[in-house]
């Protein structure tokens, strides 16, 4: 009997669910820091909306 | 100060341990691969078939390991949390927490493939087997931790009612451990000793060793990458995360 489609089988779960627990945190740290960066130009637009009211 | 001490104390500042994370991660994950890498080689292509098996018993080399990492990584979360606690260290707190979607993936792995090879074994995909009921209740204890850990605001509340979870589901680590031996068990007996004679041929055994080294490796980097982010997230608004954001705009 071949057990090759039960060892693939088994084989490409390890990988899939090893490249999801990989890629998961990357993806969390890119969307923290891309978050952090419009926070960023948030408060730079509202610090320089009062002078412009000014104007 | 000593050394370590200053080193452990500095840890716990939040921009300290991101670059800390940020430059030991791609580490682990290198590691991790190589031995994997050589671990797979033996296991798929050196590695004489079993001789009841077949070559069925080549998903040993991803269950067994994957089936330990599953309750060492629940009970260094209960660690962890134990310590956070008793002394409020909030990277602690981090650290558990980071600890469980981890060791999920691994029981993920542990079931998945359990019931691959047990097909062609036992003759079905699931028994309601005590080793496999119990692995399954370890999943749902990890879901449980990760749920109540997302459902409430408050980081800090969250990471200490998901933390008392997981010290309160240590329990289960050794009924899983012994359910081979309390209960009639379909799951085959402990055949891997660390201590003491493996009923496993020598011949076997290397593919396993660097496996499991593996996967402490890819735990390793995959708890500092799980980390980092959940600082980052935490940290959101303090200057060091917006420079961090930002260096190109910000540097002078």
């Amino acid at each position: 009997m071949s057990y090759f489609g039960y060892v693939a089988g088994a084989y490409a779960v390890f990988a899939a669910v090893l490249a999801w627990d990989f890629l998961s945190p990357r993806l969390q740290v890119r969307r923290e820091l891309r978050a952090a960066r419009l926070r960023a130009a948030r408060e730079t637009r509202r610090s320089a909306a009062p002078a412009e009211l000014e104007r | 100060m000593n050394p370590l001490v200053r080193w452990f104390h500095q840890l716990g500042s939040p921009p300290y341990f991101d670059r800390f994370a940020a430059r030991w991660t791609p580490w682990c994950y290198l590691a991790a691969v190589a031995l994997m890498g050589a671990g797979l080689w033996q296991a798929l292509f050196v590695v004489p078939a079993d001789y009841q098996q077949g070559d069925s018993f080549r998903i040993l080399y991803i269950h067994v390991p994957s089936a330990w990492m599953s309750m060492f990584v629940f009970g260094l979360m209960a660690f962890y949390a134990a310590i956070a606690l008793v002394w409020r260290i909030k990277l602690c707190e981090i650290l558990a927490m980071a600890c469980a979607p981890i060791g999920a993936a691994f029981t993920v792995i542990t079931l998945a493939t359990g019931s691959i090879w047990g097909k062609p074994m036992w003759g079905t995909w699931w028994d309601w087997d005590p080793r496999l009921t119990t692995e399954l209740i370890l999943l749902f204890m990890y879901l449980g931790v990760m749920g109540l850990y997302g459902a409430i605001d408050d980081r800090r509340n969250a990471a200490r009612a998901a933390g008392l979870l997981s010290i309160v589901g240590v329990a289960l680590l050794p009924v899983i451990r012994y359910s081979v031996v309390w209960w009639n068990s379909l799951h085959q007996g402990q055949t891997i000793r660390v201590f003491g004679q493996s009923s496993m041929d020598d011949s076997m055994m290397l593919p396993l060793v660097l496996m499991v080294a593996a996967t402490k490796f890819w735990f390793a980097g995959s708890l500092l990458a799980r980390a980092r982010a959940d600082n980052l997230r935490r940290e959101a608004g303090k200057d060091w995360v917006l420079r961090l954001a930002a260096p190109a705009e910000r540097a002078p």
